[in-house]
């Protein structure tokens, strides 16, 4: 049974349709790519995904428990966590208290959730390689390593199917790599991991599966190689005849 | 039938002026962003302003028309936007309801400063209230058919305008994306200023066309409270749509008319009703009508800052304000005491609002409001013993208290999933209603089943007004001044000394985060209801206690102390002051609990006492009134507050002892000085507040390493641009881009003697922030 499973999701603004029939499917322990050219759908997939938008056809479900209606606060406790593409850092805290208030709002599930928020804080922050800029206030930080805070942020919550929409985007080649080695790691610690993102190499290494999204639907499915040598995919991003 | 026609010819006439007035709302609020409160105070202007020119001046009725709609209206609009408003892009949405109410605040007082309220003045309808028409049997005034008209040929206007005009169809666009308008060649801030010139037209018009129907007199208050029955009427446009609009308002004048005509003669509160209807309508509108779905931050940043203090600090600044107060106790007279202790529990309910809106980033427009609700179940449970010898319980105020938490809870519950502004409007459209409708229920009703009398806001025979006698409680007896001052202080630190506490703990770390980020906070699994709803329940808990307190300083009240424009007020002066702060609360209760009060009748006090110059100091004393509105108007320029910028210079000065002993000790030699008589108290303070205003100057002056500290600190792409190159400077751009190699060895040398040089590889991020800058422009 995969972690996440989308299946037949469409949504429409207006006349326009924003997702058409989309189906994915997220593995546990392996990241699963989400490619497409700006304006595919990937973000509106991701809120479709956290509940942050209702889709007008299809359904969601999170390991086997269908999820569709559920709340995104509902969703977060079944295990889901995400990162955003525009920045949504609580940017009146520090970088460690971003990362301590997900404890915090963990915490508030309820009894059985709990975990101890300041050690597993340090932990998250070890992790993810952010010691030196813990103390600094969010705002004073670089972006490359503002997406590294959301990821760390998104973390705390002990997810088992996380969501990342451009992690690597504003961050320098050598952070990308100590990245990359980040999310092989927590892929093999058995999380289900979805990644959209822009830099082809990021993706094509880490990646085990790839969908690629174009104009709201699903033009190929499988594995980096082929989807790189795929006549469809070709056209859709290098434009015109394949 | 008849009854019937005439009741609804006038609803639609009603309806028909609400629109015009609703329309310009969301025209504005479309195109800026800016909910405009002090719409219905720029319509009194103009209704004034008219009255002036046509009654006054004794202008010709069509001059006196083009003049005040023609002109004055357009050029009010324009130039409010041009001057104010544009300042608020990136502001939060508090700091833009906060300026708007300080323009309503500050117009109100500049009407009073104009036209005496004592004299009556009447605006007779177009055409003399005897020229009149019979429609199917029923008489209709020519103005009411003119405003009937008007409104008609202004919603036909709009929609041309909007649809066939470029420049409509441009404003439109405003709406949508500025960026987007910009790029094909407008320019938003013109249709911007445009918008709001036809806005504040179209509330002109409406207070010129309101006046008469509505009785014809000119009355400040109640005239911009009647155009704010027009927020019904925009809301259930959802702010958008002008159709939408014109229907509200026209189902909002048929049921006041309606109800105005058949509601029973025997129903005492029919005509309360008929007032509060309009806000009861909000209120549901508010609840019934869809809401914009949960969205991220609309701008990367606002503007507001806050610094956080510990608890530790919190409890030593809550130990000195009681001693200072203690000591200043020393120097005040009994009516001192009286107002000043007023001003501390103004300073009470004010920290609701740092809890709410400080915190948290919710909205309440009546915090006294939920004052009022704790007064009264603590008037009818908690008082004992008759006379001079009555005294509040505790048991009172608990339960009062508590009871407020469940009110709040029970009016935010349903309007929780409302964000920002919305939840102020239903705030509001509570407190107007509160006090319309529950505390003018002076008439006592008879109970059935227990067979006894019982009225909520009534002391006794129809009289309008409770009396809270003070607390006693064994040794703690209230009605002693001094020991109310120095009780209402340690409440007030003892609050704030809770708020640092709370926002400091985990529940406090997850208020930030839903205030600066719902759909993240979300997403990681907070449930933003239970949170809301908890932060509102003790909000209002804190509002009610504060509300209890101000009561029994003020020993008795009437409806009017719990009036929505004090809430407002307070909100205006703790914004002002820092609403992220619990010494924001201090300043923002005691500026309009005393503050403002008190130079008023001390200028008025010097006119009467010096007559050569008694011109200049009255206008000095209405000029004072006028203040806090010009100070609230003047947030958009500093949304962050006085008090963060007076602890940002102090914080300067914690690396300068001496400068803070030295200033210690003048202060005290002032106290002293005051306290034997030598110096006047009016001197005094205002030596300690220069002294405290200019102390850190002298520090930074004396502190040359610490202006060096301050030049290194600009960021390094930013470096060179207001202080010229050096050549530390020079070495450190070198090392963050990496090309110390490629340079001439000298130059080399000379930075390796400036600083630290980096090894080229590893953490580049860290210790190069250039680096990671030009990453971020390439996102």
């Amino acid at each position: 049974m995969p972690a996440l499973e989308v299946s037949d999701v469409s949504v429409r603004f207006g006349g326009t349709h924003a997702l058409q029939n989309v189906t994915i499917t997220v593995e546990e322990g392996s990241v699963t790519g989400l490619i497409g050219p700006n304006g595919a759908g990937k973000t509106t997939l991701f809120n479709v995904v956290t509940g942050l938008l209702s889709p007008t056809g299809g359904r969601v479900s999170l390991h086997g428990r269908d999820v569709t209606a559920a709340a995104p606060a509902r969703r977060a406790r079944l295990g889901l966590a995400r990162t955003f593409q525009r920045l949504e850092l609580f940017t009146s805290l520090s970088v460690r208290d971003n990362i301590r208030v997900a404890g915090d709002i963990r915490n508030g599930w309820g009894r059985s959730h709990r975990i101890n928020v300041a050690k597993e804080t340090e932990r998250i922050i070890e992790l993810t390689g952010l010691g030196d800029i813990a103390g600094r206030d969010v705002a004073d930080i670089p972006t490359g390593r503002a997406r590294v805070v959301e990821v760390a942020r998104s973390l705390m919550t002990q997810p088992t199917v996380l969501l990342l929409d451009e992690p690597a985007a504003g961050q320098t080649e050598q952070e990308t790599e100590v990245f990359g080695v980040l999310l092989g790691r927590l892929a093999d610690s058995g999380l289900a991991i979805c990644l959209v993102e822009h830099d082809m190499s990021l993706v094509m290494r880490v990646s085990a599966r790839l969908h690629v999204l174009d104009y709201g639907q699903i033009l190929a499915v499988g594995r980096p190689e082929e989807i790189q040598n795929d006549p469809a995919v070709i056209a859709a991003y290098l434009g015109g005849a394949a | 039938m008849h009854l019937f026609l005439t009741y609804t010819i006038f609803g639609l006439v009603l309806g028909g002026v609400y629109a015009i007035a609703a329309s310009g709302l969301v025209l504005t609020y479309n195109t800026s962003g800016i909910f405009n409160f002090a719409h219905g105070a720029e319509a009194m202007l103009g209704a004034f302003l008219y009255w002036e020119v046509r009654y006054g001046w004794g202008v010709p009725t069509p001059l006196a028309l083009i003049l005040v709609l023609g002109v004055f209206g357009p050029l009010m609009g324009g130039l409010l936007y041009l001057v104010i408003m544009r300042g608020l892009r990136n502001t939060a949405e508090v700091t833009k309801v906060v300026v708007t109410v300080a323009l309503m605040l500050g117009m109100l007082y500049l009407s009073e400063w104009f036209w005496n309220p004592q004299t009556d003045r009447t605006v007779v309808p177009f055409f003399g209230i005897t020229s009149q028409v019979k429609i199917l049997g029923a008489d209709v005034t020519t103005h009411e058919l003119i405003a009937l008209g008007t409104a008609v040929l202004i919603g036909l206007g709009l929609r041309l305008f909007f649809y066939r005009l470029r420049i409509g169809v441009a404003m439109r666009g405003a709406v949508d994306d500025p960026g987007l308008l910009e790029l094909n060649g407008h320019n938003p801030e013109r249709i911007a200023a445009l918008s709001w010139a036809m806005g504040s037209f179209l509330a002109v018009l409406a207070g010129v066309l309101l006046t008469p129907i509505s009785g014809g007199a000119l009355q400040a208050n109640s005239l911009t409270l009647l155009v704010i029955d027009a927020f019904a009427a925009a809301v259930f446009g959802r702010l958008r749509s002008i159709p939408r609009t014109y229907i509200g308002a026209l189902v909002l004048g048929l049921a006041a008319s309606y109800v105005l005509a058949y509601s029973p003669k025997t129903w005492q509160w029919a005509s309360n009703f008929r007032v509060s209807l309009p806000m009861i309508v909000l209120f549901v509108v508010l609840i019934v009508l869809p809401q914009d779905r949960l969205r991220g931050a609309s701008v990367a940043r606002t503007r507001e800052r806050a610094h956080l203090p510990s608890v530790r600090s919190a409890v030593i600044a809550g130990a000195a304000l009681v001693v200072v107060v203690v000591l200043l106790r020393q120097l005040m007279n009994d009516s001192d005491i009286t107002t000043i202790t007023l001003g501390m529990t103004f300073a009470v309910i004010a920290l609701s609002l740092t809890l709410l809106t400080g915190y948290a980033g919710e909205m309440n427009l009546a915090a006294v409001s939920f004052g009022a609700i704790a007064t009264m179940v603590s008037y009818h449970i908690g008082v004992t013993g008759h006379g001079l010898a009555s005294r509040s319980t505790l048991w009172g105020i608990v339960v009062g208290v508590i009871v407020t938490a469940v009110v709040g809870a029970v009016v935010s519950l349903p309007a929780l999933r409302l964000r920002g502004l919305y939840l102020g409007l239903a705030t509001m459209a509570f407190g107007v209603f509160l006090t319309d409708m529950v505390l003018m229920d002076s008439n006592p009703h008879r109970i059935p089943l227990i067979h006894t009398k019982f009225s909520l806001f009534s002391g006794g025979a129809g009289i309008n007004s409770l009396v809270i006698p003070p607390l006693r409680i064994g040794p703690l007896d209230l009605h002693d001044g001094t020991t109310f001052l120095v009780t209402a202080t340690v409440v007030f630190a003892v609050l704030g000394i809770g708020l640092v506490a709370l926002r400091n703990s985990s529940y406090g770390r997850r208020l930030t985060a839903m205030k600066d980020s719902p759909a993240a906070s979300a997403t990681l699994g907070q449930s933003l209801l239970r949170l809301k709803l908890s932060v509102f329940m003790l909000s209002a808990a804190v509002a009610g206690l504060g509300g209890v307190l101000m009561s029994m300083a003020l020993g008795s009240v009437t409806p009017d102390n719990f009036s929505i424009f004090l809430s407002l007020s307070l909100l205006m002066l703790t914004v002002v002051a820092g609403i992220s702060y619990v010494s924001g609360a201090l300043m923002g209760g005691l500026l309009s609990g005393v503050g403002f009060a008190l130079i008023v009748s001390t200028f008025h006090d010097l006119a009467s006492r010096h007559g050569s110059v008694h011109g200049l100091f009255s206008f000095l004393a209405s000029f004072a009134t006028v203040t806090p509105a010009l100070i609230g108007i003047g947030v958009g320029r500093n949304p962050s507050g006085s008090v963060h910028d007076f602890v940002d210079s102090y914080r300067s000065l914690r690396h300068r002892p001496r400068v803070l002993v030295g200033g210690g000790a003048v202060e005290a030699v002032l106290y002293v000085l005051s306290l034997t008589n030598v110096l006047g108290h009016w001197w005094f303070a205002i030596l300690t507040s220069v002294l405290v205003m200019f102390l850190p100057l002298v520090g930074q002056m004396s502190d040359p390493a610490r202006r060096e500290q301050e030049a290194a600190a600009v960021p390094l792409e930013l470096a060179g641009i207001d202080s010229p190159y050096s050549d530390g400077l020079r070495a450190e751009l070198d090392r963050a881009l990496g090309i110390e190699d490629l340079l001439p060895p000298e130059r080399l040398a000379r930075s390796r003697r400036n600083g630290r040089r980096s090894d080229g590889s590893g953490d580049r991020s860290m210790t190069e922030p250039l680096g990671a800058g030009v990453g971020d422009a390439g996102t």
